[in-house]
């Protein structure tokens, strides 16, 4: 109890006033946090304070971010190379840096990360350990971390996910994401490892293999971390061979990096007998800035590591509730050390929504609508008519031959949207009453065929980043 | 004309025993019937313990050693903390400051004006030992409600006992302490005077005995809580006031001062051990609170518990790079 107090006062003053988090305090904090829920079954009634932030007060929101982007400047301009020259063309000084100044430093974008990776690492935190984007959007782009954030994000991690009770010791999590993105399997099983939760990472294997593991009643997993176009050929597979809830034990799905479509996501909580799928935003170039998406399907950013910003896609201010915007993260320091960004556009677009209206669980951080897709990848059909890739996914996902994952490709062709998909896609529902589906959804769309065979030619999938084994050979799954 | 001793060991064992039990009662009701919130991470610990068990023993050494006015305003301070956040369950902040102002002002009131007449003493003590009940009481709810276990109070009942031996036979702070407290606002000790003799008990004592009256309450339900009871009667309260006609306690200042934890410390442990022999390792609180009937819940009210600064955590998410 005292201890406790201690190690959260020593917490709180490491992020009041911007030093290094130790990450053993934070460690013995989640420990704590284990203690507590052995002790009493849940934490204290303030755990809102310690899982959201205290920072539901618009007034000390702004003044949050204002003190975090400063110091975090301040750092940058002193350690960072590209920063520091961004910094001085702009003419921008970190001490004085206002909120409202922040237009006048460019965006940074996944090119400038690839053009001159080195010029943005800071020499006071020696990388330790890379990490590759997968390239699903473009060529990768290649991030170190060093050693402090490696331990300091799994335990902050670890303690959100404790009082959240999305980890308990007594759970087993399945990884089926890429082996290569070192950094979110390090984070898995680093999380895993300090709540005591068995992790079991079996990466991107044929997902016969992988359902195998988790329809073990007896050792099966309580939680799966994927993506959800791994998790629509799961949802595939599962159903083919007529597996349901009273095979698995999953208690919780946890998928991020994709679009994941509400027809999908209904199907596997029907399938996998879990209550939710939960959807969140994670972006190696951004961590640890996070979001999840609470029970009404607002995306929440974590607004306690970073600013996030919603710029407006075609004026690049600050984008107005309802208007499509790109999300554009800051990750403080200290929780960013070793290679960090300042106004990383994620390309990523939303829509704000105004924050008086909120009535979920974390009404008291801003949010948005769900992803939509790549900016990059907005079919704009004519003027003030644009088609997300959301909006195409849905569609597909939903069509009643259940072609998870969905695979497609689009383009905008004179104000329509020339749509290709697989022929399984509509196999026994007809081409005209997929028109017609597509035309219910406000998509008005030429629609073509190609053989089942080149569907993963198509859009690529993080799903396609199979990885083999001895056990079976890769199979395409989905249409 | 002195008190002959049996006469001065029988008064000793009615303040005691009133003391002890009614303290120990009232924070058992409050335990059945309130809850007071707590933090959202943290529960007792053995560290705990000794982290508590070094303050004790520096504490006393810090009130000798602080002027006058300053060992009452920390005094005061200790007492505004205890029943502000052990009673905020149950008032509203009007009533409760009110309540706590009157309390403590009455105290130094009394103290300061009416220790001339025997009568003057009686109604200081009846009003202080108020002050110190309710203080006792808030105290150990907000320890046993945050996790402490019947362990950890019967070892700190085992560390007491050597440390008031030690503390009282050895070095005398405890009656250094005794004489500095007497007949000034805030003494933390429950009492009573009879013509010239005055009885007390410590703050301290009572505290341990509603410690482990609660904590064996939490742990073993209604046959702990006799436990304890007995156990706090027989070696908290008789013993220690008994002690006197067997043993002489009397210092160079005439005054009887006996170390109650010697008594009960060893007491208490071996009560445990029993216990944990006899019925198995002790219940968590969340087993305690499955026990209760929906309508035995105690209702959980807000206690505006002043929370250290928060962390802000970042969730775990499965962060697949793009």
């Amino acid at each position: 109890m005292f201890e406790t107090g201690i190690r959260q006062l020593r917490m709180a003053f490491g992020m009041a006033w911007g030093y290094r988090v130790n990450p053993r305090n934070v460690e013995r904090l989640v420990e704590d946090a284990l203690a507590t829920l052995a002790e009493f079954g849940e934490p204290g009634a303030d755990v809102g304070q310690l899982t959201e932030g205290p920072l539901s007060d618009p007034e000390a929101r702004r003044h949050f971010a204002a003190t975090g982007m400063r110091r975090t400047a301040r750092r940058l301009a002193a350690r960072s190379p590209f920063y520091a020259r961004r910094f001085a063309a702009a003419d921008v000084h970190p001490d004085r840096l206002d909120p409202a100044d922040l237009a006048s430093i460019p965006v940074t974008i996944k090119r400038d990360l690839i053009r001159e990776p080195r010029a943005f690492l800071c020499p006071d935190a020696p990388p330790h350990l890379a990490t590759r984007t997968t390239g699903t959007t473009g060529r990768p782009a290649e991030i170190w971390m060093s050693r402090y954030e490696m331990s300091l994000w799994p335990a902050l991690g670890a303690l959100g996910g404790v009082l959240r009770d999305d980890l308990r010791p007594d759970d087993v999590m399945q990884v089926n994401i890429s082996s290569r993105a070192t950094a979110a399997v390090h984070l898995d099983v680093a999380g895993c490892r300090l709540v005591g939760v068995g992790c079991r990472v079996i990466g991107m294997i044929p997902p016969d293999e992988a359902l195998d593991a988790l329809a073990d009643t007896d050792g099966g997993a309580t939680l799966l971390s994927t993506s959800p176009s791994y998790l629509g050929e799961l949802e595939t597979a599962a159903r083919r061979r007529g597996l349901g809830p009273a095979d698995f034990r999953l208690r919780r799905i946890d998928v991020g990096g994709e679009i994941l479509s509400p027809s999908l996501a209904a199907a596997a909580r029907e399938t996998f007998g879990v209550p939710r799928v939960a959807d969140s935003f994670g972006m190696t170039e951004v961590l640890p800035v996070s979001g999840r998406t609470c029970s009404q399907g607002h995306l929440h950013h974590d607004i306690n590591l970073g600013l996030v910003e919603y710029l407006d896609l075609d004026t690049g201010a600050p984008a107005a509730p309802g208007a499509l915007a790109t999300v554009v993260i800051t990750p403080f320091y200290p929780y960013r050390d070793c290679m960090p960004v300042f106004r990383y556009d994620t390309r990523d677009m939303v829509r704000r929504l105004p924050d008086d209206d909120l009535t979920c669980e974390v009404s008291g951080l801003p949010a948005t609508g769900p992803i939509l897709g790549k900016a990059d990848h907005l079919l704009r059909t004519g003027p003030g008519r644009a088609v997300t890739p959301r909006e195409l996914i849905e569609a597909v996902e939903s069509l009643p031959t259940r072609p998870w994952p969905a695979r497609f490709r689009a383009t905008a062709e004179d104000g329509r949207v020339r749509l290709t998909v697989p022929e399984a896609a509509i196999d026994g529902f007809g081409h005209a009453a997929a028109l017609r589906h597509f035309a219910e959804r406000g998509l008005d769309v030429d629609l073509s065929l190609v053989p089942d065979e080149e569907a993963a030619a198509l859009r690529p999938l993080r799903c396609d980043l199979r990885e083999t084994t001895f056990v079976a050979r890769p199979a395409l799954i989905g249409a | 004309m002195t008190t002959p001793i049996l006469t001065l060991s029988l008064f000793e064992l009615c303040v005691a025993m009133i003391g002890a039990l009614a303290t120990s009662l009232c924070a058992l009701t409050y335990f059945r019937r309130v809850r007071i919130e707590r933090p959202a991470i943290g529960t007792f610990n053995g560290r705990d313990i000794g982290i508590l068990f070094v303050f004790l023993v520096t504490l006393p050494t810090l009130y000798l050693l602080l002027p006058r006015w300053a060992l009452t305003g920390f005094l005061a301070l200790t007492f505004l903390a205890s029943l502000s956040i052990g009673f905020r369950p149950l008032f509203s902040p009007g009533p409760l400051w009110l309540g706590i102002g009157v309390l403590l002002g009455a105290n130094i009131w009394i103290a300061r004006t009416m220790l001339g007449t025997v009568a003057g003493w009686q109604l200081f003590w009846a009003e202080n030992s108020v002050v110190v009940l309710l203080g006792a009481v808030a105290v150990a709810n907000l320890y046993v409600q945050g996790g402490m276990k019947l362990r950890h109070v019967a070892w700190f009942a085992l560390l007491l006992a050597g440390y008031d031996l030690a503390f009282t036979a050895v070095v005398p702070v405890t009656n250094d302490l005794a004489q500095e407290f007497l007949g000034f606002p805030l003494d933390p000790s429950m009492g009573m005077r009879m013509g010239f003799d005055n009885a007390s008990i410590g703050l301290g004592d009572l505290l341990v005995y509603a410690l482990f009256t609660v904590a064996a309450y939490k742990a073993y339900g209604r046959v702990g809580a006799s436990t304890a009871l007995g156990l706090v009667a027989v070696f908290g309260a008789a013993l220690p006031a008994l002690a006197p006609l067997l043993i002489n306690f009397v210092d160079a200042r005439t005054d009887v001062l006996v170390p109650a934890q010697t008594w009960f410390g060893p007491a208490a442990f071996l009560g445990y051990r029993w216990l944990r022999h006899r019925y198995g390792r002790e219940r968590t609180t969340q087993e305690f609170l499955a026990t209760l009937a929906p309508q035995q819940m105690p209702a959980a009210v807000p206690a505006h518990v002043v929370a250290a600064p928060a962390p802000q955590p970042a969730p775990l998410e499965p962060t697949v790079s793009r």
